[in-house]
């Protein structure tokens, strides 16, 4: 842990568990089973994006559902006004959530921290409102229906299986985008951001021009998340992109550890399967996630996986009780923490 | 002697206190000048003024010639004036290495010959090779100084503001420190640096600045300077 590894070698683990995820469609698992796991993958794609934007360059967002919404709504009215189907409308909602993600961040990140949050959510907010009153351009309140097939090589693609492995590929490639970045020297100029405003300006980075960027970038993901969630649903509405689901995705890139690559798809599995596991209505779910949002916050500040490499290590070390002194002070902070 | 750095009648007011009263001021091409004066007599200001961290109220600064009295802080890094911060002096949060190669990274396009262009080579520098893997946030305070020092030199500035580099030192550190600073303006680096500590100033500076309430009292050779009955009065409260 203590060692630095290859950047190569940080990305494996997130391959292997994708390949494992890509498997599970041969060991039968019902159809409401692979309905969440399709919705899990869905979010994590766009939790990559929330994991360049807080994990990276420290900066939160909490009306990233907006940003997906847009994405959603794109393909929507690309497919009933243009006949465009799917695979032009994923690149189209990446650039049209990128854009809006531009004119929200630019007047927004002129404010910093708890400020800049409050902003994203007004917008987030905004953005419901804008889509409720749209008329019968946006749907209003009950929103658009997407006929359109998803077509593979000529087949279509629209069944839970197939659609599954569309999904779980974006989610390999949200996984090497996230990945690339955090290796570039760009994903350096942006955690230089999230440690230290003034020096990385006094080292000749341009903040506000890095903190919109970031904030455009993890637009991207979200307008490709929007754009698979709309040829999932097959119906959106504006309750999908209001502030429970902007939460929603702020907490599970929070549980899942904001800094490490296989953060997104932890948190995203968790908060998908964990009402399910345990039985959970609504209301009951909304309560679970406040408390784990609490607990997360307090305990595992750098998420689930890294708190549970943490107490692996605690657990080690007490085991072979050799008091090992880097691996005490490794221990606060996971490998994954200096990405 | 031509002045890289003049500052005319520069004046930064918070609400009804003036911490710069109208400064003049000018660092010559390779020397290393020094700013002492007590706490709040405008020192720190004065550079957060030069350095795009604050807007002046009055006055300008000008750079070979060139006004840059209101650029911003990442600007002034990229015209060639490196600084380093009292406090925060690197990103504790990542290696020491990943510090000094954000830093190089960000770098100026400068044709000038420079002997520190890798990361490694300003490590070696300031003698931190050895904890290029650690983070920097478990450094000892006399390794962040010489971190910080590293990080403002990797902007390839041809002049470097030190903001009290000494303090919180121990001797041995302090001796370290003056024998990097030292070889700064042979390779094209003029030094401006403030501290409260006389010794270092007289081993550093040839030249002394005294500032007191936000005004310049003295200005010439460091011993001159140290024996002016104004200075003494500042710093003594009172003729010996």
């Amino acid at each position: 842990m203590s060692k630095p590894t290859s950047p190569l070698q940080s990305l494996l683990p997130a391959l292997i568990v994708i390949v494992i995820l890509a498997l599970v469609p041969f060991f039968g698992p019902s159809n409401r089973m692979l309905s969440l796991a399709i919705s899990a993958g869905v979010n994590i794609v766009a939790l990559y994006g929330l994991s360049v934007l807080f994990g990276q360059t420290g900066i939160l967002s909490m009306g990233h559902a907006a940003l997906v919404g847009v994405g959603a709504y794109v393909a929507a009215i690309l497919a009933r006004d243009a006949g465009v189907g799917f695979w032009v409308a994923i690149p189209l909602g990446g650039i049209m959530a990128a854009v809006a993600a531009a004119v929200i961040g630019i007047p927004s990140l002129r404010v910093s921290g708890h400020h800049f949050v409050i902003m994203t959510f007004a917008f987030g907010q905004l953005l419901t409102i804008v889509l409720t009153n749209g008329g019968d351009y946006t749907g209003a309140a009950t929103g658009l229906d997407l006929q359109f097939p998803v077509m593979v090589l000529g087949n279509r693609a629209d069944d839970l299986v197939p659609y599954y492995f569309i999904v779980v590929g974006f989610v390999a490639l949200s996984a090497i985008a996230s990945w690339a970045i955090i290796n570039s020297s760009y994903g350096r100029t942006l955690r230089a951001i999230r440690e230290n405003e003034k020096l990385a300006a006094s080292l000749g980075i341009n903040v506000g021009r890095h903190k919109i960027g970031a904030f455009v970038v993890s637009g991207v993901f979200a307008g490709v998340s929007g754009v698979l969630l709309a040829y999932f649903f097959r119906h959106i509405s504006p309750s999908q992109f209001a502030s429970f689901p902007s939460i929603y995705l702020a907490l599970m890139v929070m549980i899942g550890g904001p800094r490490l690559l296989l953060g997104p798809i932890a948190g995203g599995i968790l908060v998908s399967f964990l009402p399910e596991v345990l039985n959970l209505d609504p209301v009951e779910s909304r309560i679970l996630y406040g408390v784990c949002l609490i607990a997360v916050i307090l305990l595992l500040p750098n998420g689930l996986i890294a708190g549970i490499l943490q107490g692996w290590q605690a657990l080690f070390k007490s085991l072979s009780g050799s008091g090992d002194r880097k691996a005490a002070a490794n221990s606060n902070r996971p490998s994954g923490a200096s990405q | 002697m031509n002045a890289i750095l003049d500052i005319k009648g520069l004046r930064k007011q918070f609400g009804g206190v003036a911490a710069l009263a109208g400064v003049d001021l000018s660092i010559e091409e390779g020397e290393i000048l020094g700013i002492v004066g007590p706490n709040g007599s405008g020192k720190t200001t004065l550079f957060n003024v030069v350095t795009g961290v604050y807007k002046p109220t009055e006055g300008s600064v000008s750079w070979r010639g060139r006004d840059i009295t209101n650029l911003a802080a990442h600007e002034i890094s990229g015209a060639g004036i490196g600084y380093t911060f009292q406090q925060a002096m690197a990103f504790p949060g990542l290696p020491v290495m990943e510090n000094v190669r954000i830093a190089c990274e960000h770098a100026r396009k400068s044709s000038r010959p420079y002997p520190w262009t890798t990361p490694q080579s300003l490590l070696d520098f300031v003698g931190l090779s050895a904890l290029a893997d650690e983070r920097a946030g478990i450094l000892p305070f006399g390794s962040l100084r010489l971190l910080g020092i590293a990080l403002a030199l990797a902007t390839r500035p041809s002049l470097i503001l030190l903001d009290e580099p000494a303090a919180g030192l121990n001797d041995r550190e302090t001796a370290t420190l003056v024998g990097l600073v030292k070889q700064f303006p042979e390779h094209g680096i003029s030094v401006c640096v403030i501290d409260h500590d006389m010794k270092l100033m007289q081993m550093l500076c040839k030249r002394l600045v005294v500032l007191d309430f936000g005004s310049k009292i003295a200005d010439g050779p460091t011993q001159a300077v140290l024996n002016d009955p104004k200075v003494l009065e500042v710093y003594l409260g009172g003729a010996l």
